[in-house]
């Protein structure tokens, strides 16, 4: 596994120049309007306002098609499961099968909330720095102790990685198999393999846990837990920007949470 | 395991929001209330890491499981106590931003489905302190570690299924999507031995190479009437 973060923040366009203090409110808050939406006629405006905010961010299309991997294949059940297990009126029948309207627009109720969504958390995290968005949330209120653990858990993250896989290619070495082959006489029991795994993961653990006793130490002796240093300025959250007041950023806010309850009010009209 | 953004009506995420957010900080208050908190930050940090890496790997186990990833919230329970609200927080965090697993949506109600059960798992790994004394150290920390353990996924299963089944649309066929759902859950059981065994082996591992790790910030830190004598003197 290969963590990509920080990929396109270094892009410079609208998207990436809002302060993070109000862009991640206004697309947590469009995140919710989407979250609400339960009539499918709005499902085109949904895609139109995510559309105009990709195209906005200029990120890359391969940023989104390389990150919907993984969550694409929740789409794909809800796409193949839900259409013949809910309904009442029968599209399509055949023997035991049938395959439903109410199920199909379930499905691309679902699978639509569900892309607009995730689409708009990539977004957010490809036009903020990982650590801007830390201290954007510090600020709006997150306590020290989630942002502290947060920086601390992203940066041993990089560590564990780097140590899992040379633990692998030893293990490999050693003759460990990472895929199951029933056919094979000397393939270990599953009480064998998960002692194994916990044996491994034990040592993966102690070895990080020892590195970051150190850390933290060299982080105590740096003035740690002493005193806090809060960002004021523009650039701490919007580090592409030179200066400027927040006036842009604050219509952009009200722009997007505009939709946002648009999109609510919409729903609610349309039953 | 965790709901992802879209399933769920968005009264229902703002209701785990509503529940996460006193549950985050009754958690946040406890940990505040002890002396040099911020000690046990490193150790609550890397279990955090390796809670995101650990539930992003599928493992292959022979059929009929397939390939599975562990939970691991009754392992964070076990060994963080009330730190392990704040590492799932943080977990289901990455996995929304960096994976698009879970949402940010969600983010709540997943707390809730993680949070609760490891919790309830630490409370099941302190009852070990009674049978110390009396049995064998390595058989009971493997089977209060298997049972933390194994608590996590159930309690999340059991969630879960209480949520998503109280929250299918009136208009949909609710009795097939029922079984469907029952049917998940069941499935959850052997993946609750399976995690069950995976934790006792771990925690049975630490407890022989290192059996610190396996104290909370809460057994090892002296009472707060005791710090409050020494400070007196």
């Amino acid at each position: 596994m290969r963590i990509r973060l920080d990929d396109c923040t270094h892009l410079d366009s609208w998207v990436h120049q809002w302060d993070a203090r109000f862009k991640l409110m206004a697309l947590l808050g469009l995140m919710m309007a989407f979250a609400s939406v339960r009539s499918i006629w709005l499902l085109p405006w949904m895609g139109l306002i995510v559309i105009g905010l990709y195209a906005l961010s200029q990120l890359p299309l391969s940023f989104l098609t390389t990150r919907l991997r993984y969550p694409g294949l929740f789409l794909l059940g809800i796409i193949v499961l839900i259409p013949w297990l809910s309904g009442s009126t029968p599209l399509w029948q055949w023997g035991p099968l049938t395959l439903w309207q109410e199920g199909c627009l379930a499905a691309l109720l679902i699978a639509g909330r569900f892309l607009c969504s995730v689409t708009v958390g990539f977004i957010l995290l490809g036009t903020t720095p990982f650590l801007t968005l830390v201290k954007a949330m510090r600020s709006l209120g997150l306590p020290m102790l989630l942002t502290d653990m947060m920086l601390l858990s992203y940066r041993y993250l990089f560590e564990i990685l780097e140590n899992l896989d040379r633990m692998r290619r030893a293990m490999t070495l050693r003759g460990f198999n990472h895929r199951y082959r029933a056919a094979h006489a000397s393939y270990p029991s599953l009480r064998h393999r998960l002692n194994t795994l916990a044996i491994v993961t034990g040592t993966l653990f102690i070895r990080s846990y020892e590195q970051a006793e150190r850390v933290y130490h060299a982080m105590r002796l740096r003035g740690y837990g002493y005193r806090t240093v809060k960002p004021t300025t523009v650039q701490a959250y919007a580090p592409s920007r030179a200066t400027g007041g927040y006036g842009w950023d604050a219509i952009a806010l009200c722009g997007t949470l505009l939709a946002a309850i648009g999109l609510i009010v919409a729903n609610y009209w349309l039953g | 395991m965790h709901i992802p953004d879209g399933i769920l009506p968005a009264q229902v995420s703002a209701i785990g929001y509503a529940i996460a957010t006193p549950l985050t900080g009754y958690s946040l208050r406890k940990i505040n209330r002890q002396a040099n908190a911020s000690r046990t930050i490193p150790k609550a940090a890397l279990l955090t890491a390796t809670f995101f890496v650990a539930s992003s790997i599928y493992l292959p186990f022979p059929p009929p499981l397939g390939t599975l990833h562990f939970l691991m919230n009754g392992l964070l329970g076990a060994m963080l106590g009330y730190y392990a609200i704040p590492a799932i927080v943080i977990g289901l965090l990455f996995q929304a931003l960096l994976l698009g697993h879970g949402g940010l949506t969600t983010l709540g109600i997943n707390t809730v489905l993680l949070g609760i059960p490891a919790l309830l798992a630490h409370q099941i790994f302190q009852l070990r302190h009674l049978f110390l004394r009396k049995f064998n150290s390595q058989m009971v920390h493997g089977l209060f570690g298997g049972l933390a353990g194994g608590m996590g996924v159930i309690g999340a299963a059991l969630l879960f299924f209480g949520i998503v089944i109280t929250t299918i649309p009136a208009d949909l066929n609710a009795a097939t999507e029922q079984a469907a759902i029952y049917g998940l859950t069941i499935v959850h059981v052997p993946l609750a031995l399976i995690e069950g065994a995976f934790t006792a082996s771990f925690i049975v591992f630490l407890q022989r190479t290192k059996p610190e790790l396996l104290q909370t910030h809460w057994e090892r830190s002296p009472k707060p009437s005791a710090v409050k004598e020494v400070e007196r003197v």
